[in-house]
């Protein structure tokens, strides 16, 4: 079932990305990039490193996260639920089988388009900043909403109210897209829903770049508003999760222009280098 | 070896005088807790809240509608009321374990036999964390009468019964809902002879008839725990102990509600103690059963079966530290059976007796618990007692939760692997005695029984339909039902329902100590709403934990509940009735319509 449901997303992606990239990026960016990619690769080379050892360290630490949270985690779901009641239910009620399609695919492929084709189309400018931002936005997505995720336990809508948001339930309707979900996520992961924040930045990333990717900005903004919707109409988060999620990605990018230049990390290492050469006793000669 | 639990000698019943201590000590100390609180915090003024805990729907989704129902009626009788929502073995962590519940929607796993009750209710074990009184309910009047149920069979028990459920009816330390149906799905044609067993003991899965060729039964389970631990004392992992049926021999069997000789070839009753010294007199009767066990049975691990590992578990269920702790530390299971047994002896190798405490028919639930063996679990007990100063926090110590302890038992199937979350396979036990051929018992007929974990119960019958799986041992889920195809490629398996919804109240705090309160909640249940709109009819509002023949006339579901029924009619709370009712409580309502303390 998951590698059917893998396959099937995959090669979506794999059609959507070229016609995305033949629409939105233009051969001459393409060509640019054939020749400086070394380069542009080596400068953002860190910042690669660092998404992927945060997305690493989220892999595996959500295989563990579910007994910590266990442990030291507050149960909020009955929170949540006093706060806002049957808000999202208001989804419901514009309920019709062509939305349940269109936000069903929205949730699973629109949501990972969404990701992956920012990442190659400002590997596409010859300034890496964005690209490097964006990346450390990314990063920084994953871990604040992993911490999150280990002091709050919360269940989404569908597990409070599964009658009333059944006939739109994601899982009723494609119960194979369970097993992909169950292999990222656990159902108490709800508070913030990283669908929102990370679409959201996406999006504000398309805002800053609409001057070079003039297409692109709008696409962004409509797919990532119906990604936040869509995970509401589901079922699947609380609207305060999906305003969680903003400020989230507000926060992220607010980050990632901060930090993103503030030092070249292998100066960072280079300082600490020379700390630790410090500490070593027979450099303290006299 | 002569194990005497209860010597219960000097006339006065251990279990009388236990219930005794217990209510009085619970009813002084809820006493004194009222007072203070009444003197700090003025709770006169303040509103009623309560918090229902219940499951998310991933894990039970009527339960959680169930809950949410009640919280709307809660809510409109001015009761400042929270759902707690927590998965499986988080809810029953809390209701079971820490006693940290106000009220609860849960389904009782029940038995086959109506003296689950006894565990469920008795005062002796309102202390103690486990299936056992979770519920906190202390009451002597209560006691003597499911004590008394123990002592009869017959008629004469079944008027017992109907004795206990009327007063459980008034009390309401918890209260039953409804009976689901137990469905389940199978293929068309691997596999034949699913109507002799129930799916949730080890009949469901012996004796099947396999298609020329196949050799593995492929079933579909909807929770992971079997995937994360077998241990056989666990409160919180097992339900209804499927797959420790299908590990573990007992000494009897049941089926079809008759107890059967299982592990012990054959067994007889006696009124005469086994042992005149140890014999009891006054009002306590005992039975004695000599029991033969099969000889040559072997535990998986090649040691033998003896009567030695009978007697031990017997002893190790009644307490975990096996005497090494300072207080005793009886396991979260099993704990009616235990109480029911007086005195075992062992005679030799395959020869014991066992003495119970009242009738045949109670005596013989107690031949159901599954028999451990003894240099298993000695040892483990051993290693973690090796410190001086040993505790074995009842309940919870390492030993009744863990899963280190290797799952040997002498059962038809043995453990042959296990990926967490995803599968538990189990290999044919070449051994077992039911592949004699002078056993006239149903055996494993297939090399490998592979549990798979299929996330939810819609797609477990599209599973089934599709041939990628031949049985779905875990009730469906009643949302699913209409799901079930009506074509030749999938069967509809009903088995006899036993688990009960139902609502659990922690009598031990206010506002659910008082038993007006209770009922007062009680009332706002729709059981024949919830069942038409949660259940779409697949399942039989009750008024007691149990069905059929034991329900006395004056408590059988008529339209409506026979002891407190609903406050309103076709599923609309009337209001204005409801609270009436709690202010015939001892309640009181403010000028905003909030329900205050009312005592």
């Amino acid at each position: 079932m998951l590698v059917e449901v893998l396959i099937q997303l995959v090669v979506v992606i794999g059609i959507l990305l070229p016609l995305s990239i033949a629409v939105f990026v233009g051969r001459e960016r393409l060509a640019r990039t054939r020749s400086e990619w070394r380069t542009r690769l080596r400068a953002a080379g860190p910042t690669v490193g660092v998404l992927l050892l945060i997305l690493l360290i989220n892999r595996l630490a959500r295989q563990r996260a579910p007994r910590l949270s266990r442990e030291i985690g507050i149960h909020l779901t009955s929170w949540f639920y006093n706060i806002e009641g049957e808000f999202i239910l208001i989804f419901q009620s514009i309920a019709t089988p062509e939305l349940n399609t269109y936000f069903s695919l929205t949730y699973i492929y629109g949501y990972t388009f969404l990701l992956i084709f920012p990442v190659i189309a400002y590997f596409t400018l010859s300034d890496t900043r964005i690209f490097r931002r964006l990346l450390t936005a990314y990063a920084l997505n994953y871990a604040i909403g992993l911490v999150l995720y280990v002091f709050i336990i919360a269940y989404g809508p569908r597990n409070l109210m599964p009658a009333e948001v059944t006939e739109t339930m994601l899982f009723d309707i494609n119960p194979q897209y369970r097993y992909i979900t169950r292999e990222v996520n656990s159902n108490t992961n709800v508070f913030p829903s990283l669908h929102t924040s990370l679409s959201a930045t996406v999006a504000a990333f398309a805002a800053i770049t609409r001057s070079e990717f003039p297409r692109w900005f709008p696409v962004a903004v409509v797919l990532a508003a119906s990604v936040a919707i869509s995970t509401m109409y589901l079922g699947i988060h609380w609207g305060i999760d999906v305003a969680a999620g903003l400020l989230l990605a507000a926060l992220c990018v607010e980050l990632s222009d901060r930090l993103v230049d503030r030092w070249s990390l292998s100066e960072l290492f280079e300082d600490q280098l020379r700390q630790y050469e410090e500490r070593l006793p027979w450099e303290r000669s006299d | 070896m002569n194990w005497t639990p209860s010597p219960a000698d000097d006339g006065v019943s251990r279990r009388s005088f236990l219930a005794a201590t217990a209510t009085g000590g619970a009813v002084a100390t809820s006493g004194c807790i009222d007072r203070v609180q009444s003197v700090v915090n003025t709770v006169d003024d303040e509103q009623v809240s309560l918090s229902i805990m219940a499951m998310p729907a991933d894990s039970d989704r009527q339960n959680i509608r169930i809950a949410r129902r009640l919280e709307a009626n809660l809510e409109r009788v001015g009761i400042d009321v929270s759902l707690d929502v927590r998965a499986r073995a988080e809810l029953l962590e809390a209701v079971l374990i820490e006693h940290d519940f106000d009220c609860y929607v849960g389904l009782h796993p029940a038995d086959y036999d109506p003296d689950f009750l006894y565990e469920a209710l008795h005062s002796t074990f309102a202390g103690e964390a486990g299936w056992q009184n979770p519920f906190g309910f202390a009451n002597i009047y209560f006691d003597t009468l499911l004590e008394k149920q123990r002592r009869a069979d017959g008629e004469k028990r079944k008027e017992r019964i109907g004795t206990v459920l009327k007063g459980l009816a008034r009390e309401k330390p918890f209260e039953p809902i409804c009976v689901p149906d137990e469905y389940h799905v199978a293929g068309p044609d691997r596999f034949t002879g699913w109507e002799d067993g129930h799916l949730a003991t080890r009949h469901g899965y012996l004796g099947l008839e396999p298609a020329e060729g196949v050799d593995e039964l492929r079933a579909l389970v909807t929770g992971s725990r079997m995937t994360e631990n077998l241990n056989p004392l666990s409160a919180t992992l097992r339900k209804r102990g499927t797959t420790i049926d299908l590990l573990y021999d007992s000494l009897g069997t049941e089926h079809d509600g008759e107890i059967r000789p299982w592990l012990a070839q054959s067994w007889e009753w006696t009124d005469e103690p086994a042992d005149s010294d140890a014999g009891t007199q006054g009002e306590e009767a005992t039975l004695t059963a000599r029991i033969s066990l099969r000889e040559d049975c072997e535990f998986h691990d090649g040691e033998p079966v003896t009567a030695d590992d009978v007697a031990f578990t017997y002893r190790f269920l009644e307490d975990t530290s096996l005497g090494r702790a300072a207080v005793k530390s009886p396991a979260p299971r099993y704990q009616g059976h235990v109480d029911l047994i007086d005195d075992v002896a062992i005679e030799n190798e395959y020869q014991l007796t066992i003495t119970v405490v009242g009738g045949r028919e109670t005596g013989e639930r107690a031949l159901t618990v599954p028999i451990l063996p003894e240099h298993v679990w000695r040892e483990q007990v051993g290693q973690r007692a090796s410190d001086g100063d040993f505790t074995a926090s009842q309940g919870r110590w390492d030993v009744v939760e863990t899963n280190e302890v290797s799952p040997i038992g002498s059962g038809p199937f043995r453990v042959d692997s296990r990926t967490e979350d995803e599968s538990l396979v189990l290999a044919r036990y070449r051994n077992h005695f039911t592949r004699r051929d002078d056993v006239e018992l149903p055996e494993a007929t297939v090399d490998e029984l592979r549990f798979t974990v299929a996330p939810g119960s819609v797609s477990s019958i599209r599973r089934v339909e599709e041939g990628d799986a031949d049985v779905t041992a875990s009730m469906l889920s009643a949302h699913s039902l209409p799901a079930i195809p009506d074509s030749s490629d999938i069967r509809r398996l009903q088995y006899p329902s036993r688990m009960f919804y139902h609502l659990g109240f922690n009598v031990r705090n206010a506002p659910c100590s008082n038993p007006h309160f209770r009922r007062a909640v009680a009332q706002l249940l729709d059981k024949e709403a919830i069942v038409a709109d949660v259940f779409h009819e697949n399942a039989s509002p009750v008024a007691t934990p149990v069905t059929g023949e034991w329900v006395p006339q004056a408590l059988e579901w008529d339209g409506e509940d026979p002891e407190t029924p609903f406050v309103g009619s076709d599923g609309t709370l009337n209001v204005d009735a409801a609270k009436a009712a709690f202010e015939r409580a001892g309640f009181r309502y403010d000028d905003n319509g909030r329900l205050l303390g009312g005592y």
